[in-house]
């Protein structure tokens, strides 16, 4: 999504090359509404900043990851962030460490036993 | 439009959208995707034709 028309999005897939694989839907946000509504209008501007949220199918956001114009975002990043909330979505007593990546990666199960112990946890799970 | 929160359900919204699938213009709703059980990457970005 940007505030660009949907008719710069098509000139725009179109011509660039890093585009060419794209298949998901490009918004357009001309008015800043929705930008707005998810805090990365930047008024001064009149840009979208570089915001991605993550939202479950039941339309609650889960994520919010929010960098400002000369920083990129990095996909493997946010293909983590996804795969641990459809994860924790499914696992309700389990919690993803920083070092989940993958469904079979070490999780947590958070207990009143756990609390301080998070170090043995996490050696214990990889041992 | 009111505000989004995390941990909170987001305000529903609809917008006009370039489907490079279909290669024509159509409209993107929450209310359709949440209707096919779908998860929703929203992704903002400055503008096209601009480079990161």
């Amino acid at each position: 999504m940007s505030c660009d028309t949907k008719f710069v999005h098509l000139a725009w897939q179109r011509s660039e090359g890093e585009l060419a694989g794209v298949r998901y839907p490009m918004g357009s946000d001309p008015k800043g509404e929705l930008a707005r509504a998810f805090g990365v209008y930047d008024e001064d501007t009149g840009l979208a900043l570089r915001g991605t949220f993550i939202i479950n199918p039941e339309g609650v956001l889960l994520n919010a990851e929010v960098n400002f114009y000369n920083i990129g975002r990095n996909i493997d990043e946010l293909m983590r962030k996804l795969k641990a909330n459809m994860y924790v979505a499914r696992k309700t007593d389990e919690a993803c460490p920083s070092k989940w990546k993958d469904d079979g990666d070490a999780t947590l199960r958070p207990s009143a036993k756990m609390v301080g112990r998070v170090h043995e946890a996490l050696q214990g799970e990889s041992g | 439009m009111s505000v989004a929160r995390l941990g909170a359900k987001v305000p529903p919204f609809e917008l006009e959208a370039y489907l490079p699938e279909s290669q024509d213009f159509g409209t993107v709703s929450s209310s359709t995707l949440q209707g096919e059980k779908k998860w929703i990457i929203l992704f903002f970005y400055p503008a096209d034709f601009t480079f990161v």
